[in-house]
């Protein structure tokens, strides 16, 4: 009989290992504390965070998904919540922060349970069951919209876009910005609608008020040579050739060297290169176009070539303005001008150099068919369009899913209310410890409208209460009441207008659901030494 | 920002976690209103006529002495974020209107000090930004309903001279305001399209010389090169002169390609000698054929070629910098050539002089390019006793061009001196009580701070501020007229209208949109994640 066990090395040296019941809490702590953080920008009077990194770059944002992304987190239970936020960002575009905050509730509702020795197993189970149940009862109760009516269908896209601009800056213009975004998506193809092919420009000075659509495609003047200010700027219905082509005099090849024995040949080296720019030029010239534009830069000597010949030219376009343009004309962009013709040249109505702001633009409008536009947005700081940038795209991403799945659902806290009670009297009708568990889960739901009433400073306790009341008492007529942001109460939201896509809930309970899940289901995390670290230890040892 | 489970042990959520400082809620939100509140201060001592000049010394140890307020806060280098929103805000305005980049400064601080005192009687900031965001659509609803219209045309624009004048007032160039307001203007109508309402900058060239003084700044129809003559015997005045434009060299061309030539025989190195020769010759014969009597190059030339030149009695000048080839070409309706062999008499431009001009006593010379065929340049020559006088004339006069520029985009004006302002906080105040509830007070915060561009104006005018800014408030609102404002200058009177001090209807309330859209975004912000250490 031995006395002695020998220590077993299993994991490098450095390695953090951490395990069980303390670590699991611990990881809800961590998950917490991120929730915290974030939950202060959530609902229309939710707030804004400034962030700055070490390269002093300062970012001003309402926007989940992107506070999330700024903020670096390493810690690998929270990674989970970032990765939440993301996936609703790509998938759904609006309600980033209600998916992080439910998820850190649910979190924080299963702590109790957890330090009573209930299986994490068994909480996992019961929470996909309530997820289950939420999913079912959306889909029963939310609100189909009439597609055919037209103008009921516009309405209620502005009425989504205009919610998912509540709580952004730009919320003082929603009307207008709904506008545009419900028009921007509209002109999309229905069949295969790209939100790529909306774009957004951000032109720098100027006041919100002065944003406006182009329907088309708009882009900044490029760099360009001199030459370039005696061409054209406006053209009434002109042919415009899209191009892949460097148009510069140049080798031709990389590394290629010629020799040449007799002088007299030189000449001839000299015009060969000429007689190749030139024939690419002549070719595109003789396609009918009068305006060129490429990918890729149009040297001085073209630009010349074009000025002499009326011809107006761009190089160096940005590839989504290409895109843009390419479909909206129906051409492909040329990546040679061997065989180029008139039939590979797009046309538009009118084609103008504008000045906005400080910035000269070049906008191009009346396509035969829809299919692209642009949004100038307009404001006084960097800052402020990009956070405004952000804000239009969730609208548009939300319009853009609204348009796909026509059903809405009361935002302000409405649906989670219902939903919450929906589970309260589920819950009494199942036996075991699943029906604390789905309680549970019904109280973490009420997160979001009192979250809602909390950052607007209202007495959260008390409207809380009113909300309970009201949906328990008359589950029909009260099924969207919400929070009243305006009268520091409560009101049906779906006649306030506070419209959300069901979509959008689905995504965000299935979403936050998964993540509480798997933050759940670890008990043990074993963290590699960073090679920062490991090179520290090993010189240690070396000494 | 080290953080605790509730087990005691520290766990690391965020990269670099002890480098982080976080600032929340109303200490975030104090944080930043005094940043804005300390850029406002500083701004506020340029404001107005009497408004004094800041002297900045960047990196390099130049110096710049300036009044603009786009232009102080751009080479302050802030570091600040929020400091640095409002840099970006006077430079908006700048961008857009290019006059009132200060005020716009010094509102923006304003409506964050009056949210200040609305904060601590614990009103939540978006209903703030609501209040301001109501008051600012009264104020600028306000400013439509008091503004005046001044006519001109081409041959009567008294009226954009004395818009330019008051935006010269506050200049080191006020000294000869008459002068410069009406070289601004002429220079603005010659190249604008007044059915279009169309101004365009690029036409019009500010080129600086040190020497002289302010008042011998002058116009030039047509453009100035700082270049001269490649050859000293080449004449000094060319009159209608013919320009062939090129962006060749005069050299023997060479291909792009990579290339060898080897000679292995001293005839091939004749033959090459000759080749070369000849290169220079049918060039120079290339460029006298088409009938050119000037040549401007983009590229330098051998002495060779200048020697041949000066041999067929062609002038040329090289080195011309591409923005100037393409202002000439314009100027002088030129083709630009980039080859020889295309130089044909069609693609030559005209002018009717060009001369090679010294500037002063020093041998610095510059070609005056005039009477061009194509007018529609103009080149404003700034002269002053140093570069930073040069320097700080020549953004006067862009401001002076731009309030120019406006006037004819849109002809409708309100009344300067703090008129405006003083009439949008009476409006303000007033309409602030049909409001109940807490906008009221929000309301009433920005009509408040709407005075302090008339307070800034009449402390620098060294009134006493608050006397004299309430008196003309009074004023105002007995006599129900918008036009009454501060009398920087001790004219004798507060009418605006007969003092012809005005600001662009545009500019003004692009500065009070801003100024908003501004203090709601820093009022936005609960939460502020920094690397510790910093600011």
């Amino acid at each position: 009989m031995s006395y002695f066990t020998p220590t077993i090395v299993l994991l490098k040296e450095g390695t953090d290992s951490s395990q069980g019941k303390g670590h699991l809490l611990s990881n809800i702590d961590a998950c917490t504390e991120i929730v915290n953080t974030l939950k202060s920008t959530l609902g229309p009077r939710g707030m804004d965070k400034l962030i700055t990194n070490d390269r002093g770059k300062s970012t001003v944002t309402n926007d989940g998904a992107t506070v999330m992304r700024l903020l670096d987190v390493v810690h690998p239970a929270v990674q989970t919540l970032v990765d939440i936020a993301m996936s609703q960002d790509s998938e759904v575009g609006d309600g980033t922060t209600s998916v992080v905050v439910l998820a850190g509730e649910i979190l924080e509702q299963s702590r109790s349970f957890i330090k009573e020795n209930v299986h994490p197993q068994t909480l996992i189970k019961a929470f996909r069951k309530a997820c289950f149940k939420c999913r079912e009862r959306i889909k029963e109760i939310a609100i189909e919209s009439n597609v055919k009516d037209e103008k009921q269908w516009n309405s209620m896209l502005k009425k989504c876009a205009s919610t998912a601009m509540n709580s952004k800056l730009i919320a003082g213009h929603k009307d207008a910005f709904s506008d545009m975004v419900v028009q921007a998506v509209r002109s999309l193809d229905p069949e295969f609608p790209e939100v790529d092919l909306i774009g957004i420009k951000k032109v720098g000075g100027g006041a919100m008020e002065e944003s406006f659509l182009v329907n088309g495609v708009a882009f900044k003047k490029t760099f360009s040579y001199a030459g370039f200010e005696q061409q054209p700027k406006k053209f009434t219905t002109p042919k415009i050739a899209l191009l892949n082509i460097e148009l510069e005099l140049k080798n031709e090849k990389e590394n290629a060297e010629i020799r040449i024995k007799d002088p007299k040949e030189y000449q001839k080296i000299v015009e060969a290169e000429w007689e190749l720019i030139y024939e690419k030029l002549e070719k595109i010239v003789d396609s009918g176009a009068n305006i060129v534009l490429s990918r890729l830069p149009i040297g001085d000597l073209a630009t010349q070539y074009f000025a002499d010949r009326d011809i107006f030219c761009a190089g160096r376009v940005e590839e989504g303005d290409m895109k843009r343009l390419s479909v909206i004309t129906g051409k492909q962009i040329q990546s040679t001008t061997n065989g180029f013709t008139s039939e590979m040249v797009g046309e538009c109505e009118l084609m103008e150099e504008k000045q906005i702001g400080s910035e000269r633009y070049n906008i191009f409008t009346g396509f035969e068919k829809q299919g692209s536009t642009t949004i100038i947005l307009r404001g006084g700081a960097e800052q402020f369009l990009a956070e405004s940038e952000r804000s239009l795209h969730d609208a548009i991403m939300v319009v853009h899913r609204a348009m796909m799945n026509s059903k809405v659902v009361a935002g302000g806290g409405a649906i989670e209310m219902e939903l919450s009670r929906y589970l309260h009297e589920y819950a009494k009708t199942i036996y075991g410890k699943e029906q604390m568990l789905i309680s549970a889960f019904a109280k973490a739901l009420e997160i979001i409208p009192r979250q809602i009433s909390q950052n607007a400073g209202f007495d959260s306790v008390d409207i809380m209460n009113k909300l309970r009341k009201g949906h328990f008492e008359k589950p029909k007529e009260n099924i969207w009441m919400g929070v009243d942001i305006e009268n520091e109460g409560v009101c049906d939201t779906m006649k306030s207008f506070v419209w959300e896509p069901s979509l959008m809930k689905l995504n965000m309970l299935s979403a936050s659901t998964d993540a509480a899940c798997l933050v759940l289901s670890v008990d043990e995390t074993v963290k590699s030494p960073s090679l920062q670290d490991n090179n520290k230890i090993s010189m240690e040892g070396r000494k | 920002m080290l953080r605790f489970d509730s087990s005691g042990k520290p766990f690391i959520i965020i990269r670099d976690q002890d480098q982080k400082e976080r600032l929340t809620g109303s200490e975030a939100r104090k944080a930043n209103i005094l940043a804005a509140m300390t850029v406002a201060n500083l701004m506020k001592t340029s404001i107005g006529p009497l408004g004094m000049d800041k002297i900045l010394v960047d990196q390099d140890g130049e110096v710049t002495a300036t009044n603009d307020g786009a232009t102080i806060l751009k080479n302050m280098q802030v570091e600040n974020p929020i400091a640095k929103l409002l840099v970006e805000l006077s430079q908006g305005q700048d961008d857009e209107i290019g006059d009132g980049t200060t005020s716009v400064v010094v509102l923006a601080g304003a409506l964050l000090e009056e949210s200040l005192s609305l904060l601590e009687k614990g009103i939540h900031p978006s209903k703030i930004s609501e209040g301001y965001e109501k008051a600012c659509d009264i104020a600028v609803k306000h400013l439509l309903k008091i503004c005046d219209k001044i006519e001109f045309d081409k041959e009567n624009c008294g009226s954009l001279v004395k818009a330019a004048k008051t935006s010269l007032g506050s200049k080191i160039v006020n000294q000869y305001t008459e002068k410069i307001a009406k070289i601004s203007v002429e220079a603005v109508l010659a190249v604008a399209d007044l059915e279009r309402k169309d101004v365009r900058f690029d036409l019009i060239k500010l080129e600086g010389k040190t020497g002289g003084t302010l008042g011998d700044t002058e116009l030039i129809d047509g453009i100035i090169i700082p270049k001269n003559f490649s050859h000293p015997q080449m004449p000094k005045q060319i009159k209608n002169a013919k320009i062939a434009i090129l962006t060749c060299p005069f050299e023997p061309p060479k291909p792009k390609t990579g290339h060898k030539l080897d000679i292995d025989s001293v005839k091939k190195y004749k033959e090459l000698l000759e080749i070369e020769q000849n290169y220079f010759k049918e060039m120079t014969d290339l460029v006298k054929k088409s009938g050119a009597t000037l040549v401007l190059c983009q590229w330098g030339f051998d002495d060779e070629a200048n020697h041949l030149l000066l041999q067929k009695k062609l002038p040329a000048v090289r080195w011309v910098s591409g923005t100037d080839i393409e202002l000439i070409a314009i100027a002088t309706g030129a083709r630009i050539v980039p080859r020889f062999s295309e130089l044909t008499e069609k693609k030559l431009g005209k002018a009717g002089m060009v001369i090679e001009k010294s500037i002063g006593t020093t041998d610095e010379k510059m070609i005056v390019i005039e009477k061009c065929s194509n007018t529609k340049t103009v080149t404003i020559l700034v002269k002053g006793g140093n570069k930073m006088v040069v320097e700080e004339g020549k953004r006067s006069i862009h401001d002076a061009l731009c309030v120019t520029r406006n006037l004819i985009k849109d002809n409708r004006i309100v009344y300067g001196g703090g008129a405006a302002e003083i009439s949008c906080s009476v409006a303000v105040n007033k309409a602030s009580k049909e409001n109940t509830g807490v906008e009221q007070y929000s309301i009433r915060a920005f009509s408040q701070a709407l005075l302090s561009v008339p307070i800034a104006l009449a402390s620098n005018s060294g009134l006493n501020s608050l006397e004299a800014v309430s008196e003309i408030q009074l004023k105002q609102m007995e006599k129900e007229s918008s036009f009454l404002g501060i009398d920087c200058l001790s004219k004798g009177t507060n009418n605006m209208k007969e003092q012809y001090v005005f600001d662009t209807l545009r500019g003004k309330i692009q500065e009070f949109l801003l100024a908003t859209q501004m203090a709601k975004m820093i009022l936005k912000i609960d939460d502020i994640i920094r690397p510790t250490g910093q600011y």
